[in-house]
């Protein structure tokens, strides 16, 4: 078997800070990571080469510093990094990602039987990128796949949507978004990292590699442009309570009784 | 002249950030709480090459350089400063020791299970009568037959409890001769070794701290680690290693209180302002955290200088020295900040207080280091 | 600009799965007309299916002027490549110049694809929709970073402007049964084979578990720290009369069902009172409730982002105060 799993270098997003002023996003001392979701996609191909026997691919398109992350996969067990960078590919929507992703998935030699992503990233929250290059490369597609099995050369997959539980079988070559829980993210062993860094290929390939144009990468490729962005209505922020929890019992009932979803005692403190 | 972290060492970084954050942190609450150590997450972390950092992997090791292993030192100990100690120590001064002086067969021996974790290292100094003052020693090492027989008393043994392996340092008189100093892999299982109660520390708890006493214990020639009279040149370079994975505990310690610190400020509202805005803990803020930056950059100085073998003795010390009173000054000025909260348990800043005060003292105190220091640069 | 003059109409994609508890089609006809006033113009609900005449006439009672049903056995489950081939060809004869979906799970899988096959720009999960009165372009605001930012996201040249929207976001408009409109029924060419086979769907679990229209609704997090401490909280409901919801941090501690999921990836809601109990805050779970009329938060950490949203926030174990809560509740109700 043969895998490819995309995946993004994405800011910690539970770090961010936001200058309200200047409507922009303070990336100082904020980290980079993997998006959560594609270590789940990850351990998905780990599993099925486990089981089935093959190699993975692991691809990411962004700046150089992306290296990191395809580092990082490599550590866990994938076999090849591919950077698809180039400074022609800033400023790209989904479309022109996908376009990116699916020219280079298309490249390689054999092709891949399955491409796994993540359901979706924390920055963007499209869920996107992988429909789209299934579209690109005439994939068939299942989204937010939570249960996998092989079954010669298709795969039985389950997953959750809008309240049904569906049992689905695919063909391969194809392409599957995974979500949360399939199986356990493990941790990684030091060691690995460092073989990670000395003994593992990545290969990096730009807009010339891929016999792309500038019209069709980056900004110039995207069909959405970000216009401005706002901060949301602000929250409110009421009392805070510390004490003993008599106190704080004290004062969630009081609120209940505010709001009448309890009746006033009398003689109550 | 290369003042970054390489890739490697930035991934570095956050595998262990991220591990710590989510398995060490919150058992620090616990330990602090309970004085136990907590066996299953040392298995966790031996299974993620911990206790192997800097043993190549032919030994089952990470194989890591010097900088990269106190990155991880210094992210165990922001999370967890107790755990840091424990990964420190077996390291630096139980495991590197025997990895850097031991014969073919003490490393297939002894290296192995430390760098897996099966077992846990220790390196025992101190006696009741000796602490900075190690030739007052009086732990012997007497030579009978094919053995030494060891007797002498330990105190203030890290990771003493849940130890397999224990380097003893010792005297011996070779010829009969004058007092030299020798050191010894000394297995906890060896008849005659003998452990204490761990004791009741201010801060470190967790980390399983005892004495180990030997009884006229009995441990074969083949278990001398350096040749003999070499006890000295062990001693001192396991010191010397010892040195910088304390200062990035320390380190981790400052830059934990340098967190929180900074949390609590923009939070905390007096005078219908955030107290961030105020100059005083501006201050603050600022003093600490160029302290930290200063302490970070000796520190990766130190170790980039073991890395290329080069001479780091007063490096090492000016970084334990610098990063320890560090922790010290920002673990205080944390509780100040603080206020009246800092000094409930309801914040870790009173834990890593209590924490800091230690690396002044333990692997030589300041005044020890500031006395390297001083010969290194003005000894003839 | 003005090539976009021939593309026009508002096209609602007419997600009628779960009907009666999923209106997002219904809300966004109510905001299609809104928007077609605007472009003056007429809002399309498109409709694929078997049997689906009666959907059409409620999408004509909700407001839509014009609805375009597919009726063919094949199209009777909700098939992603058929569905796309359909809406594709249907696109291209008739050119709208937006076409909007709601954000369900097969919204969200669907629209990507098509919008990548008709060479478009396409926004996630709106939260607000407005044509803007110079370009006359539609302004799809989306949340962005976790719902730190809001994005307002145009598709300047490509058409149609495509976007999925949030449920939840827009007021459906009241049935009305004397309106009027057109049910039309454009050909089809033969669908192709679907190449994902549906094995079996089952709905999930009848756990009767209905979260959004609860007035009080209790939200369980990691902070409960064990599922026992988690199953206090339906004694909590019970005697409060509510419901009880979940983190993903819950859910993936196997603590409550995936359908209980409040947040990004899971439901929104706007209760009168949301006890959201040891739970850190984190920006993923609060979007989907930040609509709650009124929040209280308990946490034992004093810094917990959730604070910053509640209106009384009880700085405390949850371990201890819900145990000795219940106490106190079962001798009052």
């Amino acid at each position: 078997m043969h895998i490819v799993v995309c995946i993004k270098q994405v800011p910690d997003v539970p770090a961010i800070r936001i200058d309200r002023e200047r409507m922009t996003i303070i990336r100082e001392g904020v980290e980079s990571v993997i998006n959560p979701l594609d270590y789940v996609a990850l351990e998905v191909a780990l599993d099925l080469c486990g089981k089935e026997g093959g190699w993975i691919d692991v691809m990411t398109m962004g700046p150089p510093q992306s290296e990191a992350a395809l580092r990082e996969a490599l550590a866990f067990g994938a076999d090849r990094g591919i950077l698809l960078t180039d400074s022609a590919f800033a400023g790209a929507d989904t479309l022109a990602t996908s376009h990116v992703l699916a020219k280079a998935i298309s490249n390689l030699d054999p092709l891949p039987n399955l491409v796994l992503c993540g359901m979706q990233t924390i920055d963007s929250d499209t869920g996107h990128v992988g429909p789209q290059i299934a579209e690109e490369l005439n994939l068939p597609q299942v989204c937010s796949v939570r249960e996998i099995h092989p079954q010669g050369d298709s795969l039985i997959v389950k997953r959750l949507s809008d309240g049904f539980l569906d049992t689905m079988k695919v063909t391969m070559p194809a392409l599957l978004t995974v979500t949360h829980g399939i199986l356990p993210v493990r941790d990684l062993r030091l060691g690995e990292l460092e073989t990670a860094f000395s003994q593992k290929d990545i290969i990096r390939w730009g807009i010339e590699d891929l016999g792309l144009a500038e019209d069709e990468v980056g900004l110039k490729g995207s069909a959405t442009h970000v216009w401005r962005l706002r901060t949301p209505p602000p929250r409110r922020e009421g009392e805070l309570v510390k004490g003993s929890s008599q106190n704080l019992i004290d004062h969630f009932l009081h609120k209940l009784e505010a709001l009448s979803i309890l009746d006033e005692e009398d003689g109550y403190e | 002249m290369h003042l970054d972290l390489t890739m490697k060492q930035t991934v570095i970084r956050r595998t262990v950030r991220k591990y710590a954050e989510r398995r060490l942190a919150p058992a620090a609450v616990e330990m602090d709480k309970t004085g136990l150590f907590p066996q299953d997450i040392a298995r966790e972390m031996a299974a993620l090459q911990y206790f192997g950092l800097e043993i190549p992997s032919q030994y089952g090791g990470a194989g890591l350089d010097a900088v990269s292993c106190s990155i991880v030192i210094e992210e165990i100990s922001r999370a967890n400063a107790a755990m840091g100690l424990c990964v420190t120590v077996h390291n630096s001064v139980s495991a590197y020791p025997i990895f850097s002086f031991g014969t073919d067969a003490q490393l297939a021996r002894f290296l192995v299970p430390l760098a897996s974790g099966e077992k846990i290292g220790t390196f025992c100094l101190t006696e009741p009568n000796a602490g900075s003052d190690l030739s007052s020693l009086e732990t012997s090492a007497t030579r009978d037959g094919n053995d030494y027989v060891l007797n002498g008393n330990k105190i203030f043994v890290s990771n003493g409890s849940v130890s397999g392996i224990n380097l003893i340092l010792a005297y011996s008189r070779p010829d009969g001769g004058e007092k030299r100093f020798t050191v010894f892999i000394v297995e906890s299982d060896r008849e005659g070794l003998e452990k204490g109660p761990v004791e009741d520390l201010m801060g470190m708890r967790g980390n399983p701290v005892c004495p180990i006493s030997l009884h006229d214990c009995r441990v074969p020639k083949e278990n001398h680690l350096g040749g003999e009279g070499d006890g000295l040149k062990v001693a001192l370079s396991t010191l010397n290693g010892g040195r910088i994975g304390i200062a990035a505990q320390a380190l981790g310690i400052a830059q934990a209180s340098l967190d929180v610190s900074i949390k609590y400020a923009k939070e905390r509202h007096q005078f219908g302002r955030p107290i961030s805005q105020f100059g005083t803990i501006q201050n603050f803020i600022a003093d600490m955290a160029t302290r930290v930056e200063a302490s970070r950059l000796l520190i990766y100085r130190a170790s980039y200088m073991k890395d290329k073998g080069m001479n780091h003795m007063k490096e090492s010390a000016m970084a334990k020295v610098f990063a320890s009173e560090v922790a010290v000054d920002a673990t205080r000025f944390g509780v100040q900040i603080h206020g009246g909260y800092g000094y409930t348990k309801a914040y870790p800043i009173e834990r890593f207080y209590r924490d800091a005060k230690v690396c002044e003292i333990y692997e030589g105190t300041s005044e020890v280091q500031r006395m390297v220091i001083a010969r290194s640069l003005m000894m003839t | 600009m003005g090539m976009n003059k021939s593309y026009n109409g508002v096209w609602v994609f007419g997600d009628y799965r779960n009907y009666f508890q999923n209106r997002v089609t219904l809300q966004l006809i109510a905001k299609g007309r809104d928007l077609a006033h605007k472009l003056d113009t007429k809002v399309t609900v498109v409709v694929l299916g078997e049997n689906v005449h009666q959907y059409a006439m409620e999408y004509v009672a909700h407001g839509a002027d014009d609805v375009m049903v597919a009726e063919d056995h094949d199209l009777k489950e909700y098939h992603l490549e058929p569905y796309a081939d359909v809406l594709f060809k249907w696109v291209k004869a008739f050119s709208p110049e937006i076409f909007l979906a709601g954000a369900t799970a097969f919204g969200r899988e669907l629209f990507p694809r098509l919008a990548k096959r008709l060479n478009t720009g396409l926004s996630a999960d709106c939260v607000a929709l407005e044509v803007d009165a110079d370009t006359g372009l539609l302004i799809q605001t989306t949340p962005a970073f976790g719902g730190e930012l809001l994005a307002e996201v145009i598709t300047p040249d490509q058409r149609p402007q495509m976007a999925t929207v949030h449920p939840g976001v827009f007021q459906e408009l009241p049935h009305n049964r004397d309106a009027w409109g057109h049910i039309i029924y454009p050909e089809i060419d033969t669908l192709p084979e679907a190449r994902v086979e549906v094995l079996r769907s089952r709905r999930q679990q009848a756990h009767n578990i209905n979260l959004e229209d609860a007035a009080v609704v209790i939200v369980g997090g990691r902070g409960l720290g064990s599922k026992e401490q988690f199953r206090l909280l339906f004694k909590l409901a019970d005697l409060l009369e509510g419901e009880v919801g979940a983190t993903r941090p819950a859910i993936l501690a196997g603590w409550a069902e995936e359908d209980r999921l409040l947040g990004q990836t899971g439901k929104t809601i706007k209760p009168k009172l949301l006890i959201s109990v040891g739970t850190s805050g984190a920006l993923q779970y609060t979007t989907g409730i930040q609509g709650a009329e009124t929040i209280i938060a308990i946490n034992r950490d004093p810094s917990a982002p959730i604070f910053k949203m509640a209106d009384l926030g009880l700085v405390g174990d949850a371990g201890t105060f819900i145990p000795m809560l219940l106490e106190v509740l079962r001798k009052r109700i």
